[in-house]
């Protein structure tokens, strides 16, 4: 890391030297060690490293990026000089600005107690071995197809600007998934399923992993052997922090990213239906949904797998309220886009390598807890359905109309979930069908682990997304796809 | 011997002194760029400088993988015994049943480098504002998207001393054009070759224009049975999960529509002729040999409607006691190290009878045009069950013509009904690749009778 510091120092003062107006380095050392494993046998296991330098730069009102590994001040240059080429060809008609912001230098690293080296390579292979064989001995040929997944990742970080920031990083990343098959009556169901967070080999033992995912696949094999079509239309539907905490991060955290509401990622992830809202109104204006929704972003909370205290264009984390009580409050910016708004950015830049350039990304969005208990939402209901889990979703690139379809779902009857499991029912609602519906969220609080996909090239930030449970009232089901 | 030739077998030698019996070592050194606009303007552009050393390294039934960046002899050595040690303690996989052990010669590809990639980067920003300018004049009022280009020389050494080279180069061209919020329409160009790019560029931002404008008013369209007419984007998306589950590693893992028990059989309409095929002068997939040193070919996937074979490479060729179709690459689940396992290289529908016209003529009963799509997912693999999101024009077409643009469906379906329903395909073959679709697919327009249309309820 040192000499990648010495270059990154070295490429601001170069970069500045050469007439680019803002330039920033961040140099990126990572291992990711990971396993997979199918019904007990390793399928392959690997350890990779990663060291490289990304370089951002504008001039001219252009933006340019280079990236590379080969860490010597002759392929710096290079790059550098070819990157201030490009951003100037660009002519750009409306120059490229970023939002002025505390000049900081700082470090931060994501708590680990059990660094992935001190554990040895048999003790985490035994761990997908050993999960297997509690998979097996519980569910035989109830679930005949189990693929498991180890993931190890950490990185050390330096980034620097021409304007004086300099933020050092730790981040250690851990997370296990699931992709199982089970059978039963009318054919099989399956189910990805991902637990991580920030943390190191401790968050095995204290995240009672073994045990979440033998729960999980109790419901998936429940699912595959009990459920049952029925006909059901227009109901009230309760569902989990999982179900409630994807609809958080697709149908509100990615409209409120401000690169997608401006246009940024058009041709890629698309635009967003805010674009709409913002045009004759205002933050804190703009009605989204009742007055019990409220939905935060927050980089900050410790464990989260989008963990971080300042992000990649050395900004200090905050939790970002992007709805409060039903109102639209806040988006997510990083710099260039809270120029634009005439703002301060509130963090939200990141890059998952050193080849790629920081965009705007959720970290960690959830539906806020209400007052409700789990008992009293359920206790409202006539007829629902309490839907655990869900299977496949989709969502328009204007991050307006969503599908989720249920896997582990009970009718609820006369104010009790009952055994009755529904299968695969199908929430095709638009955004404003899920928030404006929202009459009930408990206390409770879950966050599952998630890959959020965006930009080009891809990429994968690793998110939590999660949530309390939340009664939506009035629901019509949508169609299926049998 | 070159620089590369060089650092390959000085790794090859490094790992047989750590008695690691089989070896694969690729190295690919090159130049990427990306040029991404929106709002007509260029917002980022980007150089990569990439030279990275993959490397297999087996021991019995023991393997792993590694990447090295920037290789060096040190680095090289280091990782190696690293690997090494790693390797010792997995466990043996029944996965893994060797590589090409058998010595190959390469026959040159031709037509899949061009040199002038190395200086157009020079012209690069001028085509894409012209191919703006092109499609603002064409009705749009904003204009986005991404234009990539680059050239790499990939080389493989193998421990059976198989030893092969090739240069390749690029470029892939996507735009978007919006007339208002909810009007677009999208343009793709990619190739090997840069001969006519300029007029390919002007084509697709004029082609996105078109789209966006005929997408102008369009209306919610109502949930129901349709047929549909998928653009080449759009089949090469949705018909790309079929063929992404031609690896019979996903389908052990559940992660396919397909099964043994199809092959040999009619599981799409007679009309439907697919083959792999790595040798496509302008293919983006197009390389000599895989990754293993076994040379490429065509691979014959569907016939007819007639599935002949999956793909494969040493290890599940042995499992299944089929022919090594040379379609080795290195594969991993999105998530976790990677393995060997088959791939796709340049997938090829072949192309029907009728143009674009003749099968919107034709269609007299409701029917569905879908221009691209996005977001592709799964209830259950095995089954195909799945949704995917038409996006920009989507057009509703009754009695043999364009009735009225239409908004916010849902294509909501399985795989295989799909493969078997097809009633008509295009003339046109076109190349796909973008960000929806990353296996480069030569694919005309295709019509699918009777599908499920689904819209949101509330």
């Amino acid at each position: 890391m040192k000499n990648g510091k010495d270059l990154a120092d070295f490429a601001i003062d170069y970069g500045a030297s050469r007439g680019a107006s803002y330039i920033e380095a961040r140099v990126v050392a990572s291992r990711n060690e990971s396993y997979a494993a199918r019904n007990g046998v390793i399928l392959g296991g690997g350890i990779t490293y990663s060291n490289g330098i990304a370089i951002r730069v504008l001039a001219n009102g252009g933006m340019g990026f280079c990236s590379t590994a080969s860490l010597t001040k002759t392929g710096i240059e290079n790059g550098i000089e070819e990157a201030i080429k490009l951003a100037k060809a660009s002519k750009r008609k409306i120059p490229i600005t970023f939002s002025e912001e505390e000049v900081v230098q700082t470090k931060w690293k994501s708590p680990v107690k059990i660094k992935f080296e001190e554990i040895s390579i048999e003790e985490k292979q035994n761990f997908l071995i050993d999960l297997d064989k509690v998979l097996n001995k519980e569910f035989r040929f109830k679930l005949p197809t189990r693929t498991l997944l180890l993931d190890l990742y950490s990185d050390q970080k330096y980034i620097v600007t021409n304007e004086g920031s300099k933020v050092e990083s730790e981040n250690s990343i851990i997370s296990a998934h699931t992709f199982n098959t089970a059978k039963g009556k009318a054919g099989g169901e399956q189910r990805m399923l991902s637990l991580g967070g920030t943390g190191g080999w401790e968050w095995i033992e204290e995240e009672n992993v073994v045990e979440r995912i033998l729960e999980d696949n109790i419901s998936l094999v429940k699912a595959a052997r009990n459920a049952i079509e029925k006909d059901i239309n227009q109901i009230d539907v309760v569902v989990s922090g999982e179900v409630a905490g994807i609809m958080a991060h697709e149908n509100v955290g990615h409209p409120s990213e401000a690169d997608r509401i401006l246009g940024r990622e058009g041709a890629q992830a698309g635009e967003s239906f805010y674009i709409d809202l913002l045009e004759n109104e205002r933050l804190g204006e703009i009605k989204m949904g009742s007055e019990q929704v409220t939905i935060i972003d927050d980089p900050t909370q410790k464990g989260n797998s989008g963990f971080y205290l300042y992000d990649d264009e050395c900004v200090k984390a905050r939790p970002r309220y992007l709805i409060k009580n039903g109102m639209l409050n806040e988006l997510f910016l990083n710099r260039e886009y809270a120029s634009r708004y005439n703002t301060q950015s509130n963090a939200a830049a990141r890059a998952v390598a050193y080849t790629r350039e920081p965009i705007i990304r959720m970290a960690n969005t959830y539906f806020a807890p209400g007052d409700f208990t789990f008992e009293e939402l359920i206790d409202d209901v006539k007829q629902g359905i309490y839907m655990k889990s869900f299977t496949e979703w989709n969502i328009d690139d204007r991050r307006f109309q969503s599908k989720y379809v249920g896997l582990e779902v009970y009718l609820i009857e006369n104010g009790e979930v009952t055994d009755t499991m529904i299968r695969r029912p199908v929430l095709e609602l638009t955004t404003y069908g899920i928030l404006g519906s929202v009459d009930g969220v408990s206390k409770d609080f879950s966050s599952p682990h998630g890959y959020c996909g965006k930009g080009e090239p891809q990429q994968a930030a690793p998110v939590w997304l999660g949530g309390p449970h939340v009664r939506l009232k009035n629901i019509k089901l949508g169609g299926g796809n049998k | 011997m070159t620089e590369t030739s060089d650092l390959l077998k000085f790794g090859i030698n490094v790992a047989q002194d750590e008695k690691i019996n089989e070896i694969l070592a690729q190295r690919t050194k090159g130049k990427g760029y990306q040029i991404r606009f929106s709002n007509s303007m260029i917002d980022n552009s980007k150089i990569w400088s990439n030279d990275n050393i993959e490397l297999f390294l087996a021991k019995g039934k023991k393997s792993t993988y590694l990447e090295i960046e920037a290789p060096t002899q040190a680095k090289i050595r280091s990782r190696i015994k690293d690997a090494s040690k790693f390797l010792e303690r997995l466990p043996e996989s029944f996965l893994y049943n060797g590589m090409e052990s058998n010595q190959h010669k390469y026959e040159k590809l031709d037509g899949i480098y061009d040199p002038k990639i190395l200086d157009f980067s020079d012209k690069a920003p001028e085509l894409v504002n012209a191919a703006i300018q092109t499609s603002l004049e064409s009705g749009a009022k904003k204009v986005a998207g991404v234009l990539y280009f680059g050239y790499s020389k990939t080389e493989l050494s193998t421990s059976y001393g198989n030893e092969g080279s090739f240069l390749g180069s690029y470029y892939r061209f996507t735009i978007r054009s919006f007339v208002d919020p909810d009007s677009s329409g999208q343009g793709l160009a990619c190739s090997r070759s840069l001969s006519g790019v300029e007029s390919e560029f002007l084509k697709a931002g004029n082609n996105a224009g078109e789209i966006a404008k005929m997408a102008n008013g369009g209306t919610q369209g109502s949930p129901g049975k349709y047929d549909v007419l998928m653009s080449p984007t759009v089949a090469a998306n949705v018909l790309g999960q079929v063929f992404d589950g031609l690896n019979p590693i996903k389908i052990m893992v559940g992660m396919s529509p397909l099964k043994y028990e199809h092959i040999g059989k009619q599981i799409a309409s007679e009309e439907f002729t697919v083959t792999d095929n790595a040798l496509l002068a302008e293919g983006l997939g197009s390389r000599p040999f895989d990754v293993e040193g076994t040379p490429k070919g065509k691979t014959p996937i569907f016939s007819e409607g007639i599935l002949k074979g999956l793909l494969q490479n040493t290890s599940t060729s042995k499992m299944d006691k089929v022919e090594n179709s040379g379609n080795s690459t290195f594969f991993d689940f999105g998530i976790g190290s990677k393995f060997l396992a088959p791939g796709p290289s340049n997938i090829a529908i072949n192309g029907g009878d009728y143009t674009l016209e003749e099968i919107i003529a034709e269609s007299k009963k409701p029917t569905i045009y879908i221009t691209s799509n996005w977001y592709t997912r799964f209830t259950n693999m095995t089954e195909g069950i799945f949704s995917t999101i038409p996006r920009d024009g989507m057009f509703l077409i009754e009695n043999g013509e364009i009735k009225e643009p239409v908004r916010r469906l849902r294509l909501s379906d399985n795989l295989l009904r799909i493969c078997s329903n097809i009633s008509a395909i295009g003339k046109n073959v076109k190349q796909i690749y973008w960000w929806e679709v990353q296996t480069p697919t030569f694919t005309p327009t295709i019509k699918v009778k009777d599908c499920t249309i689904t819209a949101a309820t509330q």
